[in-house]
């Protein structure tokens, strides 16, 4: 008996310290795998067709921009939008500026952001000195009515924006429910 | 929709070496609308639409585009390129099905 004693303890030491290794080990392991998962899951939304859930304007331009502050584009940016857009699955919307595109500091990207859309970021162009002009025209869809900003950001990291407000009178993005 | 993918770019008709153009590109392509169910909520699957365009010019990318849900169906983009040498250009439109579609245009100065 006294001489299984120590050896009980020793069997108890070992068997705690198997079982706080083995602790720590699942603990590790599922945080890893917590963190490949949420990797892997950003990586899946980000590139498959995956929805992501709704967005304020303010948390997109808080992800994107994080709070830098906007300087006002007037004659640097011009954006053309309609005033009213019958329908608004389908609303032409040009961007020009006369900011350069090669040297020092010159327009990197080009963001098209409507502020009552789902998701808030509708575009992104990235131009290069090859472009020669920081321009851009496309087709948008627009949920309802709303401002839309067009936001040119530097290589410095100026931000410069513009926004108009466009008049929807059928909404681009609302499908039918389904049953 | 049997010719989804089908990109088409428009050059202008006359390049003089040096100029900024506008290229004009249209894909045929359906870009998905998000669904929901009667209670709001948004149907989980696999959109079908278009998550980036780029652009590459004599072999070198010169412009790239995220786009999402947001874009209209068969979209029609212009952008500048300022041609300063013959070569060939080439957009490319890759979708969330993993599919990838392609316009060719050759840079010819008159």
């Amino acid at each position: 008996m006294s001489k299984e004693a120590p050896k009980g303890i020793k069997a108890g030491h070992s068997r705690r310290a198997f079982l706080r290794v083995l602790a720590a080990f699942t603990a590790f392991a599922s945080a890893w795998k917590v963190a490949l998962f949420s990797d892997q899951a950003a990586a899946q939304a980000n590139l498959s067709g995956l929805p992501l859930p709704d967005e304020p304007v303010e948390s997109t331009l808080k992800r994107l921009f994080s709070n830098r502050p906007f300087q006002s584009g007037d004659g640097k940016i011009k954006l053309e939008l309609p005033l009213i857009a019958e329908d608004g699955g389908n609303v032409a919307i040009s961007v020009d500026t006369n900011l350069p595109v090669s040297g020092v500091t010159r327009a990197n990207h080009m963001y098209i952001i409507a502020d009552k859309n789902r998701l808030p970021m509708l575009a992104k162009f990235s131009f290069t000195p090859e472009s020669g002009k920081a321009f851009i025209a496309t087709s948008i869809r627009l949920a309802t009515t709303t401002d839309v900003r067009a936001i040119v950001e530097m290589s410095d990291g100026t931000l410069y924006a513009v926004s108009k407000n466009v008049r929807v009178t059928i909404s681009g993005c609302d499908l039918p429910p389904q049953s | 929709m049997a010719e989804v993918g089908r990109v088409s770019i428009r050059l202008p008709s006359a390049i003089k070496q040096g100029d900024v153009i506008r290229v004009r590109t249209l894909v045929i392509h359906p870009m998905e609308l998000v669904q929901r169910d009667k209670q709001g909520k948004i149907l989980p699957k696999n959109y079908h639409f278009i998550r980036t365009m780029t652009v590459n010019y004599g072999g070198k990318e010169v412009m790239r585009a995220e786009t999402t849900q947001a874009v209209s169906q068969n979209p029609l983009f212009t952008f500048p390129l300022k041609v300063d040498r013959p070569g060939k250009l080439t957009v490319t439109f890759s979708d969330t099905m993993g599919k990838t579609y392609e316009g060719a245009a050759e840079i010819k100065f008159s």
